[in-house]
């Protein structure tokens, strides 16, 4: 890389650092000015919607199969109930998405050799 | 989390961290390997991504100013476009803020702070006792962006060959990410996030892959404080 692209890159790390940590820093000191006694009741109500938001909306947009086909959209709803289904029985973290995980990729494999044959 | 996670001691908080990010591996590892392929194709060596990988450490933009760089686009115009496409990172910190006891770290600590150490963050820190949300934090942010930073380097040194020889692994570890997502929202299970979930997938089919979250998460507050502004006045009628 020549030294305008580390440039480059260096104000694109720069950036975007600033961007996660200085709204942090600036919420840090906004609650610490309003004696906290609760900080969820000093939150802007828009922004404690916005979070659960944000990770509905990343769930949607991960759910996309990079090669859409009814192979990859059945796998990724057999995957889906069967990280549901663990979840619901141990109310783990890990458990459900290993049973997702194995689940999408055997119904995958299954999907790839019945079309191969 | 257990209660018995709940109240485990201090000094083991980064290794709870730890654990409960490992389930994000299967996305992130599969991914960084193909940046890490990509980058080498764009020209790039194995320090070169790598340092793209440890400085910049968020995936869509990686892929944007790797590609931009290799279509000979202005430098200014590849700066800005990445930085756009991270620009969502700013709703992020404040969310989380009201559960982050106070540390001169935390600022340092979020260059961390990705999509999904975000949404993990949002779910665990609440469940845990103040004195073991740094350890904790520390500890997931950090097994998060070591395999971001090994997978890159796998992906420049040996991507073509993992996967040409294990396609289908590159293609079912991922899930583990939307599986991720389903678990840290089920808890909350009500029609809002579903919905919304439903239009940031009908927004991502139809063409707007970086954009998609940014505008249904947007939809979604606007909707529900409207919802919530009919509710009262409906309660203050009555």
């Amino acid at each position: 890389m020549d030294r305008g692209l580390w440039i480059a890159l260096i104000a694109v790390a720069a950036g975007t650092f600033l961007m996660r940590s200085l709204p942090l820093v600036y919420m840090q000191r906004h609650l610490l000015k309003r004696s906290n006694e609760d900080a969820a009741e000093n939150m802007p109500v828009w922004l404690g919607i916005l979070g659960p938001s944000m990770i509905a909306a990343m769930f949607g947009t991960s759910l996309i199969p990079a090669t859409s086909s009814v192979g990859s959209w059945s796998a990724t709803a057999l995957g889906l109930i069967a990280t549901f289904l663990t979840w619901k029985r141990t109310k783990s973290l890990g458990w459900p998405i290993i049973a997702g995980v194995a689940a999408y990729g055997l119904t995958k494999i299954l999907t790839a050799a019945v079309l191969q044959s | 989390m257990t209660s018995a996670e709940a109240i485990a001691p201090r000094k083991l908080s980064w290794v709870t961290g730890a654990r409960e990010a490992v389930p994000l591996l299967g996305g992130y590892i599969p991914v960084a390997i193909s940046f890490g392929l990509i980058a080498a194709q764009a020209g790039f060596n194995v320090w070169e991504a790598g340092a793209v990988s440890v400085l910049v450490y968020a995936g869509a933009s990686q892929f944007l100013f790797v590609a931009m760089v290799a279509s000979g686009a202005p430098l200014w115009l590849v700066v800005v476009m990445s930085l756009l496409i991270n620009a969502r990172h700013v709703v992020y910190g404040p969310n989380i803020a009201q559960w982050l006891p106070h540390s001169r770290w935390w600022p340092w600590l979020m260059h961390g702070l990705t999509d999904q150490i975000f949404a993990l963050s949002h779910s665990r820190l609440p469940l845990l006792p103040e004195n073991e949300r740094l350890g904790w934090f520390t500890g997931a942010m950090l097994v998060a962006w070591f395999s971001w930073i090994g997978g890159t380097l796998v992906g420049v040194v040996a991507g073509a060959e993992l996967t040409q020889r294990w396609p289908l692994l590159g293609e079912v570890m991922p899930f583990a990410l939307p599986a991720l997502f389903l678990v840290l929202l089920a808890p909350r299970f009500k029609s809002r996030p579903w919905s919304l979930a439903l239009a940031a997938i009908l927004l991502k089919l139809s063409g707007l892959p970086n954009a998609a979250i940014p505008i249904a998460a947007a939809c979604g507050a606007l909707l529900f404080l409207a919802v919530d502004a009919n509710t009262r006045k409906g309660v203050n009628h009555g």
